[in-house]
């Protein structure tokens, strides 16, 4: 099993060999056919085409996801831990090719942004005090749990042994944001701009201003790239590239902003959270620890946490989605290792996904649905939770090593 | 010599320019096809004098130049008599017709990016929450936003209208109700089975928004033939006036069992119903696809309530959206006289000092 070395740094090696792999991968085709079955019977029944893009769309999130690790804290931790901009400059390409995508749309569907309507469903959220809190404290999250959100979920596919814990932890934590958001929404969020870019600057000066700002981020990264490794030519089996090697993140960007892209004009804004929040809502609901109203809550953007009423919602089969086919991914690449958690790794899942789901709560969102959506939509609220989010996340690596509490 | 073959329910029929107009009226015409005849008799005759040809020379000069509006007159004339009869156009009817330009189609749906992701080809859209109503106080869109929003739909008087949406037409039907007040009426129809039956017979779907040349539509002040109020409600509860009022929402919500549908925030202090309404769901007037039951059944329905037109009804519901369908069925399929009580049960049951049945029983206890 040949993985590169340093897209795989800091894991143990696979146990290759343990499973032959034509089982693996027979039993991986086997579930990525009836992902595909599934999408196709629900194709068929009236009134589930979109449930059936979502579950689609989750599938090839899911798979990207693995096969590209596109973990915001990993590619973080790359980045100021050994100086490898690789996974950054990933982020940078799905944000610039959303970006790029989100305006050809866009610019279709409200041809004037000047007015006072908001482009349909984006996510375009209320910038202010409480949006910085919680992406910093999201990003909080991330540094203890070992993850955002979206990670997580394609690592449970993987067999991680905090994932299961960290999601527990954002459901409560969910419920905590909602439990102190008529505070937070009377204090501060009511009076808080809904600030799109396109309104001000119009579609062309959105766009030109933030690839702008993506190209200016990229530079520096640029210029630190590792040097080419000089390898003897050889053939390359186009089946190991795909299902068995690692991708090069930037590959997995450009995905990542082509799915965003296509989610966006067939269903929805990609985004990980709302089936989450909505369940814990509903549960909490439920056994009455919610407030008799969220004031305001249902009339924000983003990943909406109203109460479900349906056993299959496009969410719900979106993460499904994800989730599976990360298994698959993870068990054809030989990279599906389930582990028994350990009682530190149980603790920080929990206390880590306390803080991820307070900070999605709060944000509307989270690296997907506020930072990645929102600022491929011209939002500045996904610029103001991605700094929030990398700055809380620095900070906390930073503290918690000194007291030898995190890795 | 140029002649027209004008075809009438699928029958050719080959006219002369200067007796087109005749038979076009009142007839669905599918296609015009200009070409030379030589096989009329009549003209023959014509020809045998020099006065005739000088004649017919003019008459052909006339018809080639108002040949490129002809076509337009044609399709104008037949839409509009085929959408006249009516005030519902079937699905099969809008397709065949989304060429015309003077066709306005508008999607009203309330789920926000149902239009943006695939509407009819050539429907413009208009927002339910922001565009048809005032967004501060608690009315329908005032004179000049209506105006400006008709504008820029490019809908004049006489332009015919077909709205559509999702929810089995609630909004667009409301949307009906708005345009009524503005003295759009006849020319404003429904798409019989909205979005869900468009989708269901697998029609095609676009997602450009189409450019159209805005209208003159003046500002025009708001008719009150379309809409009750609450002094005129009051009147028929305490039996001041012999009028009908029909509720058309659940029978829980009629009964005082619950005060609004599940999930619905904007609720009333009291439970119940208006005294003298009488209860026939709004979904009784529907059929499974979602298209308005026939005339016969419609009558009957309505008739076992006591509604039969002989007297006014004035149809309400929880804020008067879902009621808007019951006023469309009521008042523009049946022709009975009717107006839409939009204050509702939001407004009736937080009223102060009005009688409300309540037959669930449940009454204001506090805790």
């Amino acid at each position: 099993m040949s993985v590169s070395p340093l897209a795989n740094a800091g894991a143990p090696r696979p146990q290759a060999g343990r499973v032959p792999v034509p089982l693996r991968a027979l039993f991986a085709g086997l579930i990525g056919a009836g992902l595909l079955f599934a999408a196709w019977y629900l194709s068929g029944e009236p009134g589930s085409g979109r449930l059936a893009l979502s579950l689609t769309f989750g599938t090839a999130f899911g798979f990207v996801l693995q096969r590209a690790r596109f973990c915001f804290l990993c590619l973080w931790r790359d980045l100021i831990d050994r100086g490898d901009p690789r996974g950054a400059l990933g982020i940078l390409a799905a944000l610039a090719v959303g970006t790029v995508g989100y305006g050809v749309v866009l610019g279709a569907w409200l041809p004037d942004p000047g007015g006072p309507r908001l482009a349909p469903d984006a996510h375009i959220g209320p910038v202010g005090p409480v949006l910085a809190l919680a992406g910093a404290v999201f990003g909080s999250g991330m540094a203890i749990s070992g993850s955002c959100i979206g990670a997580h979920l394609y690592r449970l596919g993987e067999g991680s042994p905090t994932a299961p814990f960290a999601l527990v932890g954002t459901a409560l934590g969910f419920v905590l944001g909602f439990v102190s958001w008529n505070t937070l929404y009377l204090t501060s969020i009511s009076e808080a701009p809904v600030l799109w870019l396109p309104r001000y600057l119009g579609y062309a000066g959105s766009l030109v201003l933030t690839l702008g700002v993506l190209a200016a981020l990229a530079l520096p990264l640029l210029r630190r790239l590792p040097p080419a490794v000089t390898m003897a030519p050889r053939r390359v089996d186009p089946l190991r590239a795909v299902f068995a090697e690692r991708w090069p993140t930037w590959i997995g960007g450009l995905a990542v902003g082509a799915i965003g892209t296509l989610a966006y004009l067939r269903v929805g804004p990609l985004g990980v959270t709302a089936e989450i929040g909505g369940r814990s809502r509903q549960a909490a609901a439920t056994l009455g620890l919610l407030p008799e109203r969220l004031e305001g809550l249902d009339g924000f953007r983003g990943c909406a946490t109203a109460i479900r009423d349906a056993v299959l919602t496009p969410n719900g089969l979106f993460v499904a989605g994800l989730v599976i086919a990360s298994f698959a991914a993870a068990l054809a690449a030989g990279e599906f290792r389930p582990a028994r958690p350990t009682r530190n790794q149980a603790a920080r899942g929990l206390l880590g996904g306390l803080l991820l789901g307070w900070g999605a709560m709060t944000g509307l969102g989270c690296s997907v649905g506020t930072l990645l959506s929102g600022i491929m939509a011209g939002a500045v609220s996904g610029w103001v939770f991605g700094a929030a989010m990398f700055a809380g996340l620095t900070a906390t690596l930073f503290v918690g090593r000194r007291l030898r509490l995190l890795p | 010599m140029v002649l027209l073959s004008v075809e009438f329910n699928n029958t050719i029929v080959p006219s002369s320019f200067g007796a087109w107009h005749g038979h076009v009226c009142g007839q669905r015409v599918l296609s015009v096809i200009a070409g030379p005849a030589r096989t009329l008799m009549p003209f023959r005759r014509w020809r045998a004098t020099v006065s005739y040809r000088i004649l017919l020379a003019a008459r052909v000069a006339l018809a080639v130049l108002a040949l490129p509006t002809l076509g337009a007159r044609v399709a104008q004339s037949a839409e509009q008599s085929q959408a006249r009869s009516s005030p519902l156009v079937s699905t099969e009817w809008l397709e065949a017709n989304l060429a015309d330009p003077k066709l306005r189609i508008v999607e009203v749906s309330v789920e926000p990016g149902v239009y943006e992701r695939g509407h009819v080809p050539g429907a413009q859209n208009v927002v339910w929450h922001t565009d048809l109503v005032e967004t501060v106080s608690r009315d329908i869109a005032g004179p000049e936003k209506f105006a400006a929003l008709v504008r820029r739909l490019g809908i004049d008087r006489d332009t015919t209208v077909v709205l559509y949406g999702d929810n089995n037409n609630w909004f667009a039907a409301w949307g009906a109700w708005v345009f009524a007040q503005y003295g759009l009426v006849d020319n404003v129809k429904l798409l019989d089975g909205g979005r869900k039956k468009w989708e269901a017979d697998k029609r095609p779907l676009e997602t450009r928004s189409p450019d159209v040349a805005a209208s003159r539509f003046p500002v025009t002040p708001v008719s009150s033939a379309q809409r009750a109020r609450l002094a005129d409600v009051l009147a028929v509860a305490r039996k001041e006036r012999n009028e009908a009022i029909l509720d058309i929402r659940s029978p829980d919500e009629f009964s005082g069992k619950v005060i609004a549908p599940p999930g619905i925030q904007e609720l009333a202090i009291r439970a119940g119903h208006i005294p003298g309404s009488v209860n026939v769901p709004w979904a009784k007037a529907v059929n499974p696809d979602g298209t308005i039951k026939p005339v016969a059944e419609l009558k009957k329905l309505y008739a076992e309530a006591g509604i039969d037109g002989s007297k006014p009804v004035i149809t309400s519901c929880r804020i008067g959206e879902r009621s808007s369908h019951s006023w469309f069925v009521l008042s523009r399929i049946l022709g009975y006289p009717v107006r839409n009580y939009d204050g509702s049960w939001t407004e009736y049951g937080n009223t102060v000092g009005v009688p409300v049945v309540n037959l669930a029983g449940t009454v204001w206890t506090g805790k």
